[in-house]
């Protein structure tokens, strides 16, 4: 309906002798298409510093009554009784996230690798809408899996009473973020072009030394990208890690012990805690740290990606 | 629904009529009530105030109520703030109870009383337990259920997170305000009561603690000091562990707000429905 109305008229005005009407038009509309992407992008990080701003603001009024000593260093968190030391959450996110890394990067470039380079082309035809699904799975039933599943399996293989603890968050992290680093890692091994491969071949290169020595770092771009989306979902994963973890502030010197990390100690205390008190404060603060830990991390793969580069 | 319809349309009229007799001020005053009652705080007593709402809506039209609900300690002090009307807590918060200091110029108006149980998962063996048995699993002295006449294996212990209202209440009344245990392989914190539900239900050798409305039979509910935790047995007061639900009021309420606390404590709304939420009426405890 509406382009048989505006072609006429274009073709109206642009049967108009003059130009310079068509190419105030023109410049009118670059000029506000690009205001436009501008203040899109303005609003995008603008949404980003506000967030930190705000995180910041409320948890900086921690310090006022906790040093930052005691904040970041003790392992005593019990604000019943006016302890406030984050070490537990904070020690358990880097664990959480490292271990879940360790499991899910080898295993997602290797299935990358057979999706993009090995596999018959109509297996991966089918696999590829699979991975698809999977990234869409809402976090909340992973974590129900890994309680009613995993957990119980966990008990029976290790022995262990509760099962909750660093191990069991990492598995179902690690399978959370699989399908989002093997379909990303995928596409870009899909990208590296045609005719390096074929002229690895050529010079003699068997198939394993053509994976390893000109595919992997051809992709490498990618494949970090991949991990970085992984690990930021995984960092900042709340609903199926708090299913699991165990939430017990205490040092987890066990894979199996129930303890706690940032999003799970501020999701199970959120709803309790008086407002304006140093505990509120003390989630912020943590709700901040969860943010500058996410963006610290993405700055080092993206320095360490650049220095490969070289 | 029709019929039901149809009968408050009649009740209202009814109401009306008598309003313009002259007969039955009351009745009259309460259908011109208007204004508007914000509800915050305790989640367990939620499904109470919706019900009550719905209810008392439909016999004053011009009364807006607006009801949400978090952890228990938000209700006094979205009260304290002014944010709401009335904070629904499971505790007496113009009293100190453990870990939270009383809230000054607050009235605690009771509203239903709610009945709690220790259980345990089916594995460990034991029906009831002691006072005494209770405040040392839960403190951590005893961590073998052979200890307390079950069969050999750990007590692995479910808590609900810090300001909890069922964690306040369970710690008053049941351990008779003694410690938890905060650390140990064998023990973990649950947020909500549906999550204890789901630990004791699948974690072998647990026990905890929970409404006597989520207690099922895929777990134990433990006799506490050989009393069975039932609502007849809080009703003729042998088992102590319950506690009364309260609506806080900054001073005592007034208006609109004090007509539906009222409408709660009524004969009609505690017998009915708050009754068909398995909470037990204000009027059983005697």
């Amino acid at each position: 309906m509406s382009k048989s109305i505006s072609a006429p008229a274009r073709q109206q005005s642009g049967g108009v002798p003059a130009g310079i009407g068509r190419r105030m038009r023109l410049r009118l509309a670059h000029r506000s298409f690009r205001i436009l992407c501008a203040a899109a992008a303005v609003l995008v990080s603008g949404v980003l510093l506000t967030m930190l701003f705000f995180m910041f603001r409320t948890g900086v009024l921690t310090f006022q009554s906790v040093s930052l000593r005691e904040f970041f260093l003790s392992a005593e968190w019990e604000p019943e009784n006016d302890k406030y030391g984050a070490l537990v959450f904070i020690a358990g996110t880097f664990m959480v996230t490292a271990l879940t890394l360790a499991i899910a990067v080898p295993i997602s470039i290797l299935a990358a690798l057979f999706l993009a380079e090995l596999a018959p082309s109509r297996l991966a035809r089918v696999i590829r809408p699979i991975l698809d699904l999977l990234v869409g799975i809402p976090s909340v039933v992973y974590g129900y899996m890994g309680l009613t599943l995993l957990i119980p399996a966990l008990r029976t293989v290790t022995g262990s009473n509760l099962g909750d603890g660093v191990l069991a968050a990492s598995l179902v992290l690690a399978i959370m973020i699989l399908p989002t680093i093997t379909r990303i890692s995928d596409d870009a091994i899909r990208t590296v072009p045609r005719k390096y491969i074929q002229g690895s071949y050529a010079l003699g290169a068997t198939r394993f030394q053509t994976v390893t020595g000109v595919i992997l770092p051809a992709a490498s771009r990618g494949i970090v990208q991949a991990c970085i989306l992984g690990m930021a979902r995984a960092i900042g994963e709340t609903m199926a890690v708090v299913m699991v973890i165990g939430n017990t502030p205490q040092l987890a010197d066990s894979l199996l012990k129930p303890t706690s990390v940032l999003t799970s100690n501020i999701v199970m205390q959120m709803p309790n805690v008086p407002f304006d008190s140093t505990w509120n404060n003390a989630l912020y603060m943590m709700g901040f740290l969860l943010l500058a830990i996410s963006l610290l991390m993405i700055a080092v793969v993206r320095l360490l990606q650049k220095k490969g580069e070289n | 629904m029709k019929w039901y319809g149809k009968l408050t349309t009649l009740t209202l009229a009814a109401t009306l009529l008598l309003g313009a007799a002259g007969g039955g001020a009351a009745t009259a005053a309460a259908s011109k009530l208007s204004g508007k009652i914000v509800v915050n705080g305790s989640s367990a007593l939620l499904p109470l105030t919706l019900q009550a709402s719905n209810e008392f809506k439909k016999l004053n039209p011009k009364v807006r109520i607006s009801a949400s609900a978090a952890g228990s300690v938000t209700g006094p002090q979205a009260v304290r703030k002014g944010i709401a009307d009335i904070g629904a807590c499971d505790w007496d918060a113009s009293t100190d109870v453990p870990g939270f200091s009383k809230f000054d110029g607050q009235v605690a108006n009771k509203v239903a009383v709610i009945p709690f149980a220790a259980i345990a998962n089916k594995s460990a063996g034991v029906s009831g337990l002691t006072t005494k048995q209770l405040q040392d699993i839960f403190s951590g002295k005893v961590k073998n259920w052979k200890d307390v006449g079950g069969k050999d294996a750990d007590i692995v212990v479910v808590n609900r997170a810090f300001g909890s209202g069922t964690r306040v209440n369970f710690q008053m009344k049941a351990l008779q305000g003694t410690d938890f245990i905060t650390k140990g392989d064998n023990y973990k914190e649950v947020k909500s009561s549906g999550d204890m539900k789901t630990a004791i239900e699948t974690t072998p050798n647990s026990i905890g603690y929970i409404d006597l409305v989520y207690v099922t039979d895929k777990m134990t509910a433990l006799k506490i000091d050989n009393v069975a935790p039932t609502t007849d047995n809080v009703i003729n007061g042998s088992y102590k562990v319950w506690s009364y639900g309260y609506f806080m009021t900054k001073g005592q309420p007034t208006g609109a707000t004090k007509a539906f606390i009222e409408y709660i404590q009524s004969a009609k709304f505690q017998n009915g429905s708050l009754k068909k939420l398995k909470f037990i009426p204000l009027t059983a405890m005697k």
